[in-house]
């Protein structure tokens, strides 16, 4: 392997705030969670290294601040993005009657997206108001795979973004196939061309 | 500088040189040319560098590796060296040492395609001589330049030492907990086929190569002496087609006769003019072979003839390397020499062109027609054709190629198996007869089987007596190997565990800063006053941290009513940056600043980015204390007590209200400064000097303000200019000219009955505002405290106020004309176009 990985995606979390974004990210980065609440006020990365069929692929994903008054600052880092995480809360109807606006965000500032639809903190049936079945069909609609996760039991956290990367790799091998091959004949032209080192 | 040598050793341990603990950084195949003690100025510190001169022999390049110290040198142990920055010196790299308008002279840039330039500083000592080392980095920049400027450089041994080589080295380092070993059968044979066709038919081969009691996993076959028709040796002579054909054939048959019980594929064929290895593969092992590489090397004649010379394959099965090769050394009884020339020239050129040569193998397997002879005991008989097995041991000891190897003159390091078998050649065809021409050859042991590596067990070492057609015997020879192989749940375990861990570094080494608060409240701020907050930047993480706010749309990284300062430096760890904050509403912002407010909670958010790390909001808010200044005609006239009584909430719903209701109908502010101004007299003389003298505001101007912006019942306190002042501002300062939305229309009016038709159509406070202002300014034209020219020159531009018509070549001029229509006394009388402007008693005022 020439490099230390085969590709390097940026991903993208976006999502009214308090529905969790920060702990998904921490969660799939460093397998913790933390349940004080700090509020992101900008914007964060991790980076995660992650085998899919074979192909290593670098994450580097970014976290954003949810809050109403940065959105429109927030916006301009939804540039370059390979993939968007969208994030509702389940037991927060409005954050999920909002999504359809991070949706719009979303075509307004990005060409070709890969994206995923999350429903966080689904750890407590009895808090839960965003039935499954509706969020189903609201990301049918909208022709996104859903997710319902919890960060903070790390249900379904590393599927989610696996499934988001897998997605974003089978995009880009599509679009430009001849990309694997590349490698391998870097690796054959650079035959034979050993030099006596100098002393 | 320290020179590259070993250092002398004694009777103790040898104190370690840096030398010596840089060089443990390294791999074996990489050489330290030069090491060299710099520093690099960060922020304002002193930061030391160790800038490593290396050669690697695999990648056939140089490059300068750039050290960051842990801890203050001198280094005690390896792991203090943090590498820093990587410059592969290939075309683009460059060293120059330019301190032109600098008072050091010590110093130097280094820069590559990729990167720089950087700047390192030095002190001249021992170990940093800088003569000496831009020498040693010029011999490698010359040396790389006798190249084939076309050449793709090597530099792919970097890769180890940029941040992806921590996968690899990791990986590596826990091998053990993934490495289980397979056992591989390998079967290994050869024959010097005498330039015999295969023959067809029967399969007389098969109890050669099928006949052990489990199919081997992998083959490698070397023949000599193909059958060539016209004998022709030359590669030109040889159609390629007839020798392919012939080697076809030769592979048919060798495929019909392997070990029947399992099913085989060729891997790979390599064959020089008559030499030919062929390795053959069970297919269930194929998957497993990531690698194979093929290459020859001609001696003979001129080094080229290829009638003599060696044929190699290099194979990956799992995580073990495998190299197979062929060789048919010099003939002849007397040429030991030249077989051992053969040997060490194909050694030597036997590198593949992913840059592996055969001792970068871990298992090396050697067949073929060797050559080595039986020498004869110095005067004594030659040996006779001899049968029984309990002579070979005796034959053995005469063996050319046994006394070589004892010798160290070739095939150092190889292994062979005991040879309990009849010398191979030389044989009557047809026949187990040993020669019996003329020539009357000696037999010999020319057809061997070696090897060398590790975790090999030799298992079968023979020949095939009944294979007949040649004047040799067929030999093989069967191998267990144990190959290194990955276990593959165990591996993605670990390469899990892994990427986790050097991830995790990669977080947890991501530059961070604190910031004391990220929102910044300036509290109350008004109108032309300016204020200041300051806020605290701290670096709490184990590196040196560059940060900057960034530019948010085309240029400025804040509104223009802020100032930052600084808006970008570089924090050492544990030391902290103050950030001074300036907030100034002034002529110039106020209007941006009302637009802002409007539609946004707050000043500013300012994005305050650290290098190669998070990016972090700075909200700053406050508390705009509403003033006249600034607000349009219209949301004056909607007030109903001081603006100084508003709350910035308040004035932003007063500023959203679009309804056509009015309080007053001009603003009191307004008419205030008219008035004041009338009733000054004589003394108003020349108040009006230049269109820009509201650009300076006069330390009285905020008195003033004050008055206004809260319906003072004192005594009006400040002079007259100040108030002409004021008054220029109250009408320049909103988002919209007083005569907006019809400046391009009434610039073009030539005639006042045409210009009142649209100045009927403006707001009631507007309209108002311009009827007024004109009867003031015609009064005081009248009365000669002012000059009709300068007046309308002023007023017409603040006015008429327009983005687009000022471009217009003689707009100034129509602005002059306009407002002439309506303040030139000599022109037609102004008529009844003062539809209740003001309130009764106010205009009486007025014409007091």
């Amino acid at each position: 392997m020439a490099r230390g990985f085969d590709h390097l995606f940026k991903l993208l979390i976006i999502g009214d705030s308090g529905v969790g974004k920060s702990s998904l990210l921490i969660r799939f980065s460093d397998d913790t969670f933390s349940g004080s609440y700090i509020t992101t006020i900008g914007v964060d990365f991790k980076i995660r290294t992650v085998d899919i069929d074979g192909l290593r692929v670098k994450l580097q994903i970014w976290d954003t601040a949810g809050q109403e008054r940065f959105r429109t600052i927030t916006s301009t880092y939804y540039r370059g993005t390979h993939g968007v995480i969208v994030v509702y809360d389940v037991t927060n109807g409005e954050s999920f009657a909002n999504v359809r606006r991070w949706l719009e965000e979303i075509q307004n500032n990005c060409d070709v997206v890969n994206k995923v639809l999350v429903g966080n903190k689904n750890d407590d049936p009895d808090r839960k108001v965003v039935i499954f079945e509706d969020a189903q069909r609201f990301a049918k609609q909208m022709d996104i795979e859903l997710y319902e996760t919890s960060a903070k039991d790390n249900i379904n956290v590393d599927n989610m973004f696996l499934s988001i990367t897998r997605q974003v790799l089978h995009h880009k091998l599509r679009t430009s196939p001849n990309e694997q091959q590349k490698d391998i004949v870097n690796l054959n032209t650079t035959n034979n061309h050993r030099r006596k080192c100098c002393r | 500088m320290e020179t590259v040598g070993d250092s002398v050793p004694n009777g103790t341990a040898p104190p370690r040189t840096t030398l010596d603990i840089v060089k443990e950084r390294f791999k074996e195949d990489e050489v330290i040319l030069s090491i060299f003690d710099a520093y690099q100025i960060i922020g304002h510190e002193y930061t030391n560098r160790l800038l490593a001169l290396v050669s690697s022999a695999s990648g056939g390049t140089f490059a300068i590796i750039a050290f960051s110290y842990l801890r203050t040198p001198p280094l005690t142990t390896v792991n203090e060296l943090i590498i820093n920055k990587v410059f592969a010196i290939d075309s683009s790299f460059q060293i120059r040492q330019d301190s032109m308008g600098s008072i050091n002279t010590q110093q130097f840039d280094l820069s590559t395609a990729e990167d720089g330039p950087f700047k390192y500083y030095y002190f001249p000592t021992e170990s940093s001589n800088y003569e000496d080392f831009h020498a040693k980095i010029t011999s490698c920049q010359r040396s790389m330049a006798q190249y084939d400027p076309e050449a793709v450089l090597n530099f792919r041994w970097l890769n180890d030492y940029r941040q992806i080589g921590e996968v690899k080295q990791e990986l590596k380092k826990r091998e053990s907990e993934y490495i289980v070993y397979e056992d591989i059968h390998i079967f290994c044979a050869t024959w010097n086929v005498n330039n015999k066709p295969c023959g067809d038919g029967e399969n007389p081969l098969r109890s050669w190569l099928g006949h052990t009691a489990q199919p081997p996993d992998i083959y490698a076959i070397g023949l000599q002496e193909l059958y060539a028709p016209a004998k022709a040796m030359a590669y030109e002579m040889v159609k390629t087609t007839q020798m392919g054909g012939i080697e076809k054939t030769w592979i048919d048959k060798i495929m019909a006769s392997l070990h029947p019980d399992a099913k085989y594929e060729v891997l790979g064929t390599q064959r020089l003019v008559a030499t030919m290895l062929t390795v053959i593969v069970r297919q269930q092992i194929r998957p497993q072979i990531t690698r194979c590489r093929l290459k020859t090397v001609a001696r003979g004649v001129f080094n080229a003839l290829g009638n003599k010379g060696g044929v190699g394959i290099s194979l990956q099965l799992n995580e073990g390397n495998l190299c197979f090769i062929n060789s048919h050394l010099a003939a002849h009884m007397a040429n030991v020499e030249e077989r051992n020339a053969d040997y060490n020239a194909i050694v030597q050129g036997m590198t593949f062109d992913d840059g592996r040569t055969i001792s970068d193998h871990d298992h090396i397997f050697w067949v073929g027609d060797l050559n080595y002879r039986i020498q004869e005991p110095p005067g004594q008989q030659r040996p006779g054709p001899m049968s029984d097995a309990q002579t070979y041991e005796l034959l053995l000891q005469y063996d050319q190629l046994r006394q070589e190897m004892q010798r160290g003159k070739c095939f150092e390091g190889y292994t062979e198996g005991d040879i309990k078998f009849r010398p191979t050649y030389k044989y009557d065809p047809g026949t187990d007869t040993y020669d019996s021409s003329e020539k009357q050859r000696a037999p010999a042991y020319c057809d061997r089987v070696l090897w060398k590596g590790t975790r090999i067990e030799q298992l079968a070492y023979n020949s095939i007596m009944e294979i007949r057609q040649s004047d040799h015997k067929p030999v093989y020879a069967v191998f267990r190997v144990k190959i290194k192989t990955r276990d593959a749940v165990k591996y993605k375990r670990v390469q899990e565990e892994v990427l986790k861990a050097v991830d995790k570094r990669e977080n947890d080494n991501q530059p961070q800063i604190n910031v004391e608060k990220t929102v910044i409240d300036f509290g109350s701020v008004r109108f032309n006053e300016p204020v200041t907050q300051n806020f605290t930047v701290f670096n709490n993480c184990p590196l040196p941290v560059d940060f900057s706010f960034k530019e948010k749309d085309i240029h400025a990284i804040c509104e223009p009513w802020l100032h930052v300062d600084p808006r970008h430096d570089s924090l050492l760890i544990d030391s902290a940056r103050s950030i001074r904050l300036k907030m100034h509403v002034s002529v110039r912002t106020i209007a941006g600043l009302l637009r802002k407010i409007r539609q946004s909670d707050n000043f500013d958010i300012l994005i305050l980015h650290v290098e190669n790390g998070r990016d972090i909001f700075i909200t700053v808010t406050g508390d705009y204390q509403p003033s006249c200044f600034g607000l349009s005609m219209e949301t004056m006239c909607r007030t109903d007590r001081p603006l100084g009584e508003y709350t910035q909430e308040q004035i932003k719903q007063l500023i959203n209200d679009d309804s056509p209701e009015y309080r007053v109908t001009m603003p009191r502010e307004f008419f205030l400064l008219i008035d004041f101004l009338y009733k000054q007299g004589p003394k108003q003389e020349g108040a009006f000097p230049s269109y820009d003298s509201r650009q300076s505001l006069g330390s009285q101007f905020n008195l003033l303000r004050d008055w206004l912006d809260s319906w003072s019942d004192e005594p009006f306190p400040v002079n007259a200019e100040t108030a002409a002042q004021a008054l220029l501002l109250l009408l320049d300062l909103p988002e919209q000219a007083l005569l907006e939305p019809f400046v391009e229309d009434l610039l073009t009016c030539s005639n006042k009955s045409r210009a009142m038709d649209y100045i009927s159509l403006l707001s009631p406070p507007k309209r108002n505002v311009f009827m007024h202002l004109c009867m003031f300014l015609r009064a005081g034209i009248e009365s000669q405290y002012y000059d009709l020219q300068q007046v309308a020159s002023i007023f017409g531009r603040i006015l008429l106020r327009s983005g687009e018509c000022t471009a217009w070549m003689d707009y100034h001029s129509r602005c002059v004309q306009f407002m002439r229509l309506f303040i030139d006394n000599d022109m037609e009388s102004l008529g009844n176009g003062n539809d209740g402007a003001g309130s009764g008693d106010r205009t009486a005022g007025l014409q007091a």
